[in-house]
């Protein structure tokens, strides 16, 4: 069996990945989600090439190009940056789609009855349709992060020490293919539980003080 | 500049090919898959609860776990108890297991989206529970199903680079294998990239057109 | 044709039907009015049995059905095919056309083979002035068009009684006329209806009887003329003046 110590390393790397890679996506998804829904044209035009583009190349192959290409040519990136760079990269791609999808379920007779009240442009936006976007949000935020967990998996391909990996070398070494892989397994789908349970949580107190 | 394009030019039969396994392995899964959903989705929706509680178990076990060790327990699993496959019969299995769980819960869904009132009408009309089923909720909930499995079979289009890992000459394990020879790894990804966005973009746009014509027709 | 004995349904501690009893002729139309909540969708639903009672006994011409026992499945084909039923939301099937629409059951159901099944579908839709729709579907037509293709839906079914369940309350009034004509020449046809309305004029005009309920009961009933006009029941005389000062 694989230590206990081991395992609890292995459990905190799968954490950091997803954390951080999930907090750069949901910090950068909203730069990029003002672009996207911007006046201009061209600067609308092209976030959402962006945005495709980021989202319909492999993630592992982003992680690629981070560790064995960017990494090697300008500037040197162990594994573990280059994982959560590859993933947050992605995720904010997802993550601004997933705030588009929000401001846009806010109706606009919400903003004309803001403007009614003499609500400023900034005002309109912080107190009447983020609120309201935000609750939105959260179930698909929160589905994305599951989402994000299993792919932080995709670390392991590039040498980082997190659940598959050690799941993987336990497996070679033991000889046994399928236990460390079903305990993989049922480690992610509980490391996926308490965010499925948050999402539930928050959403039914957010409706019941933004019910829409 | 004109090296770049000359080595993309040389890289690209290889390329090509692997982005064929690609496209093959995502079209095998989804045909073993598609079916495998629908059973699932039906299979949850058991009146006998031992059925429902294992079908649920499997659903949430295909979708919790990363492909990746599905992908793994299949290719270094099944051998250890005595079953060996192919690689790429390893890589349909994981794949077509995913597949299956995903996409039985879209289906589940939708058959629970289409509106009660045409199953009321159905039932007036005399219409037994397998007509019902028949000629009402599988066309009404396929409908609603289509975006939603088109966008699955996008992202299972790019889980397939997964299996690279199980040495299946797909797409991105022959941009590996030309990166490790040459070092010019940022350039062979870019362009394994491009292939693969040659694939999700248009499907990406036919399913969002869809989407809009489906939202039309039901209206 | 159709009698109902001393019917009973609730919700958990909310009594929907307090023991409704009725007995309606056959080429009787009977029009059903009330406030919203008083029970009358809920009759009308539970006499082809989409909802379930919780006891009484339903007979609809020689299918009897006696509750709270099992209902056998055939029991439920029988009362189904006996009686037609047109919904307030009409719920056509959208991916049908209209043609399909109102012939799939006959197929399914009846058995008729697909010319027999067009032919008559062919003259239902001719009856409800839209044979030009028939290649069109759902979602292109009006709402009155809708509800007059569910009518010759049900009427496909070659029922002997036909329920119509708010028909025209989905609609904008003047679509709604269409849909009345329909009902009108179907009344004088001799049809057996059960009307659940809010159209007062329809329920003067084309009814034999109206049945006047609320708090999961009937509470007056008799000739349109006399119910309408100059009620008994206090609470109907309130239900009246809403509606016509509206």
């Amino acid at each position: 069996m694989i230590p206990l110590d081991v395992l609890g390393n292995a459990i905190v790397m799968t954490v950091v990945i997803t954390v951080s890679s999930f907090l750069i996506g949901a910090i950068l998804g909203v730069p990029l989600v003002l672009l996207r829904t911007s006046r201009f044209g061209v600067v609308r035009v092209l976030t959402r090439a962006l945005i495709d583009v980021l989202r319909g190349v492999p993630p592992v192959v982003w992680i690629f190009i981070l560790y064995f290409g960017v990494s090697s040519d300008v500037i040197k990136l162990d594994p573990l940056t280059a994982a959560i760079g590859g993933l947050g990269v992605i995720s904010c791609a997802y993550l601004a789609e997933i705030y588009r999808g929000g401001l846009l379920s806010v109706h606009a007779g919400q903003t004309e009855a803001a403007q009614a009240l003499g609500f400023g442009q900034v005002g309109i936006f912080t107190r009447i349709v983020a609120p309201q976007a935000f609750r939105v949000c959260l179930p698909s935020a929160a589905t994305y992060g599951i989402g994000l967990l299993k792919d932080s998996s995709l670390a392991s391909t590039i040498g980082v020490a997190e659940i598959a990996f050690r799941a993987t070398a336990q497996a070679r070494s033991g000889g046994d293919g399928i236990t460390p892989f079903v305990i993989a397994g049922v480690l992610y789908i509980a490391l996926s539980m308490p965010l499925a349970y948050l999402s539930r949580t928050l959403d039914t107190k957010l409706r019941m003080k933004v019910s829409v | 500049m004109n090296g770049l394009i000359e080595q993309w030019i040389d890289w690209l039969p290889s390329l090509v090919d692997g982005l064929g396994v690609s496209v093959q392995l995502a079209v095998v899964s989804l045909l073993i898959g598609l079916p495998l959903g629908l059973a699932e989705a039906l299979l949850v929706a058991s009146p006998n609860r031992i059925v429902r509680w294992i079908t649920l178990a499997v659903v949430e076990f295909g979708r919790g776990t990363p492909t990746l060790v599905l992908l793994y327990l299949i290719y270094y699993g099944l051998p250890s108890q005595g079953l060996v496959l192919p690689a790429f019969g390893s890589a349909v299995v994981a794949l077509s297991f995913m597949t299956g769980a995903y996409t039985s819960e879209i289906i589940r869904a939708s058959l629970q989206a289409v509106p009660r009132g045409l199953v009321e009408a159905a039932a007036a009309l005399g219409i037994n529970r397998w007509g019902t089923f028949r000629f009402i909720l599988f066309p009404e909930g396929i409908r609603i199903a289509i975006p939603a499995l088109m966008g699955f079979a996008i992202q299972l289009f790019q889980t397939t680079s997964l299996v690279f890992l199980i040495t299946l000459p797909e797409l991105l394990s022959r941009a590996y294998s030309i990166g490790s020879t040459t070092f010019q790894y940022t350039s062979v990804l870019a362009l394994a990239g491009v292939l693969y966005l040659l694939v999700t973009l248009p499907s990406g746009w036919l399913a969002a057109l869809l989407e809009k014509r489906m939202g039309r027709h039901l209206a | 044709m159709i009698s109902v004995a001393n019917l009973k349904k609730s919700y958990g501690d909310h009594t929907v039907l307090d023991g409704v009893s009725i007995e309606i002729q056959r080429g009787e139309v009977v029009a059903m009015i009330g406030p919203s909540g008083a029970g009358k969708s809920t009759l009308l639903r539970c006499l082809n049995l989409l909802e379930r009672p919780d006891s009484g006994r339903i007979t609809i011409g020689d299918t009897v059905v006696d509750l709270p026992a099992k209902i056998p499945v055939r029991t439920l084909e029988t009362l189904r095919k006996t009686a037609g039923m047109v919904f307030q939301s009409f719920n056509l099937f959208p991916h049908l056309s209209v043609l399909r629409n109102v012939s799939l059951a006959q197929e399914y159901v009846l058995g008729r083979d697909a010319k027999a099944a067009h032919q008559r579908s062919m003259e239902l839709l001719e009856r409800v002035g839209l044979a030009d729709k028939a290649g069109s579907y759902p979602a292109r037509l009006s709402g009155g068009q809708q509800q007059r293709i569910a009518i010759a839906r049900a009427l496909a079914m070659e029922p002997e009684v036909m329920l119509f369940d708010e028909p025209t309350s989905a609609l904008d009034p003047e679509l709604g006329l269409d849909v009345l004509a329909v009902m009108r020449e179907l009344a004088a046809s001799g049809m057996t209806m059960v009307v659940v309305t809010h159209e007062i004029h329809f329920a003067q005009d084309v009814s034999d009887r109206v049945v006047m309920m609320a708090d999961g009961g009937i509470i007056e009933q008799g000739d349109p003329a006399q119910v309408l006009s100059s009620p008994a029941n206090p609470r109907t005389q309130r239900f009246l003046k809403a509606v016509i000062d509206r």
